[in-house]
């Protein structure tokens, strides 16, 4: 999952990076309204986390430009302004959720969690394909009730496999949802970290859940 | 009492005092007049009667029959005669008195000697009021006889009754279709009072956006309503800017707060190495810093709004506090790869307090400082023009648009540009430099550009001191 957090405050920015990276999420940070927006546009996010107040371009102004360019990633708006006016106006300029700052961490990961639930089509808290199960709000996963014990980017890839299970996904796609700006796409670290998966899910089992498209990407799927 | 009948019923007493008082002198002019008419007509019918006499030679009457044929005026029914003898026995009188005996009185038969007519109002039981003339008639300084004509006062009676029966019952009437007019007329005139009234407790009760619908005249109620529009008005703004000003404070306040809590609950939340720790209580204390700068100057700003702050007027020589402030912004410009320089530096003197000056010279290079690039030069110059002192601070930094120029003195404002260069601002200083320049009754003066650097110039009056000097 990718997420764009603007947010002009370094500090305050930081610290939010740091905190999704730690539950895996892929996170750009950028401290321009302007700036944020093209990036919002260019890149397909899983997630929008916008402050208010920013510099050259206001983030109520950032959401509503998204809206208008007909992109429905979800939005998370931060704000030190409390007052319901203020909620309401972000909430109006199509954004999906409103904070108030200061906030602690776990509710941001929690908003953060519903929202790219409520994005990906609507499925339930747990992720399941055939007798995978993944928990997104502990992280657990699980395969024919066995414990299957990750890393942050495995965690991050695989959750991204089963969000789309079913659909072939490019490695492009794969990187733009799973790493962040920083990530170099001549690599093969995408093959690499599919390849780990493979060992922790499907070495063993006769049912292989991890498919190999050639020439496009790769598939999860049940049969 | 309301308004509405205290009012009714002033008007209401005052009227019917004027209406009593117009009808007292009304009813004695009538009955005064009435009077007068009967007396004129007595005394026409007397002298009739003397003329008569006179005719006749004054001889001895011979019997009413031969009088009565000759003056057929005298017969006329609501009059009678009678003619004394000088001793107050009667010789002859007309008929339609026969039942009725009435003597001449004594007041009337005294003044007839001295040859003066007497009117006399006379009054007889179960008989209406007669109202008499006595004429004397002389010869040759000789009373031979009186002549008394008397009338029934029956009809100005009935009249004066009637009259006064009229008052009795119209002025009641009068009163209150009066009151009645007047309680409508109050009602009236106050209903555009009770309008403002419940539109002023709707204001009243919170909400300051509304305005009293404004009469079309432009009368004392008109007048009201604009005062108390324009006293809403006013306080409308001030409310907003109060309102504004305390969002913008907790904004401020919430952003070292978002940055202490989250830090501080993102490291919490598991096993950390020992760095991080440190890392975020340096940090923390940084944000500490921060709010305790934001919550001096906020308190000095809201002391300053109360004029609670204490200020000195004394002669202050500015070149002097320059070069304070110069070394100390060397010792800190030296830390920052910024070089802080005096130009020229006339001596100046103005009238104030030392410590604010300080603080409003240090505030403006710290502000140069912090908004130029590393290696730039900060310059301070000192200028005596007029009756002026201009104490300017000139940076190559960030610059600052012209459309910013008048926000940057706003409490909490900071251009995009001030803070994408620096998150140490409060917002505060520049308001803080303003007010101290108000106080001492100058000003402070931007010329600037983006990325063209700022100058800052704080204009002062001289000292009085020197004003006789130049």
């Amino acid at each position: 999952m990718r997420v764009l957090v603007i947010e002009d405050e370094t500090k305050v920015g930081s610290f939010i990076k740091r905190a999704l990276e730690e539950e895996s999420y892929a996170v750009d940070l950028c401290e321009d309204g302007a700036k944020g927006l093209d990036m919002a546009l260019a890149t397909d996010y899983d997630l929008l986390v916008v402050d208010v107040m920013l510099p050259s371009m206001s983030g109520l102004d950032v959401v509503k430009n998204v809206r208008h360019e007909r992109v429905q990633t979800p939005v998370l708006i931060l704000s030190a302004q409390s007052q319901i006016d203020q909620r309401v106006k972000g909430l109006d300029a199509g954004a999906d959720d409103y904070l108030t700052k200061p906030f602690a961490i776990d509710e941001l990961l929690a908003r953060v969690r519903a929202l790219l639930r409520r994005g990906a089509t609507e499925s339930p808290g747990i992720l399941q394909v055939d007798d995978l199960l993944l928990n997104p709000a502990t992280r657990d996963v699980t395969r024919g009730g066995q414990r299957i014990e990750l890393t942050l980017k495995e965690y991050a890839l695989l959750e991204y496999l089963m969000r789309h299970a079913g659909r072939v996904l490019t490695r492009p796609m794969i990187s733009e949802h799973v790493w962040n700006q920083d990530f170099d796409t001549f690599t093969n670290v995408i093959d690499v970290y599919v390849n780990y998966l493979r060992n922790k899910i499907d070495r063993g089992r006769t049912k292989k859940l991890i498919h190999t498209i050639r020439g496009s990407g790769y598939m999860l799927k049940a049969d | 009492m309301p308004l509405r009948v205290r009012l009714t019923l002033w008007y209401g007493s005052a009227l019917a005092l004027v209406l009593i008082i117009f009808s007292v002198i009304l009813y004695a002019i009538t009955a005064r007049s009435l009077r007068d008419t009967v007396d004129e007509s007595l005394e026409e019918t007397a002298m009739t009667a003397v003329r008569s006499l006179e005719a006749r030679g004054f001889l001895p009457l011979i019997d009413e029959e031969e009088l009565l044929s000759q003056f057929p005026e005298l017969t006329r029914i609501d009059k009678f005669f009678q003619i004394f003898t000088p001793s107050g026995t009667i010789t002859i009188r007309s008929p339609n008195i026969k039942q009725h005996e009435v003597p001449l009185s004594r007041t009337a038969l005294e003044a007839s000697f001295t040859g003066q007519s007497t009117f006399e109002s006379a009054k007889y039981p179960k008989e209406p009021p007669l109202r008499l003339i006595s004429v004397p008639i002389m010869y040759r300084g000789n009373l031979l006889y009186i002549v008394q004509v008397g009338t029934s006062m029956e009809s100005v009676g009935e009249t004066l009754h009637r009259f006064l029966v009229l008052l009795v019952i119209a002025i009641p009437i009068a009163l209150a279709v009066s009151l009645a007019g007047g309680w409508f007329l109050a009602g009236r005139a106050l209903r555009p009072v009770d309008k403002i009234t419940l539109a002023a407790q709707r204001i009243a009760a919170g909400d300051l956006s509304q305005r009293l619908s404004m009469p079309p005249a432009h009368d004392e109620i008109g007048r009201l309503a604009a005062t108390f529009n324009n006293m809403i008005g006013r306080l409308d703004t001030s409310f907003r800017q109060i309102r504004q000003f305390t969002s913008d404070a907790s904004h401020e306040l919430r952003t070292p707060l978002t940055v202490m809590k989250g830090e501080t609950d993102l490291i919490l939340r598991r096993p950390r190495p020992i760095e991080d720790y440190k890392t975020v209580l340096e940090s923390n204390l940084e944000e500490i810093d921060r709010m305790t700068r934001i919550v001096d100057e906020l308190l000095f700003l809201s002391r300053a709004d109360m004029g609670e702050v204490k200020v000195e007027s004394l002669p202050v020589a500015l070149e002097a506090l320059v070069e304070d402030v110069h070394r100390q912004a060397t010792l800190l410009g030296h830390d920052r790869d910024i070089e802080v320089v005096l130009g020229t530096i006339m001596p100046v003197i103005v009238q104030g307090d030392d410590l604010r000056l300080r603080e409003l010279l240090l505030n403006l290079v710290e502000n140069a400082m912090k908004y130029s690039h590393p290696g730039g030069k900060v310059e301070i110059s000192l200028l005596k023009e007029g009756q002026e002192a201009r104490l300017s601070i000139t940076d190559h930094g960030i610059g600052i648009a012209p459309a910013d120029h008048k926000k940057i003195f706003h409490r909490f404002f900071r251009t995009d540009v001030a803070r994408a260069h620096t998150k140490k601002g409060t917002g505060l200083g520049l308001a803080i430099c303003s007010w101290i320049a108000d106080l001492h009754k100058g000003r402070v003066e931007v010329k600037s550009d983006l990325g063209q650097g700022s100058t800052f110039t704080v204009v002062l009056p001289l000292a009085p001191l020197q004003l006789s000097k130049v």
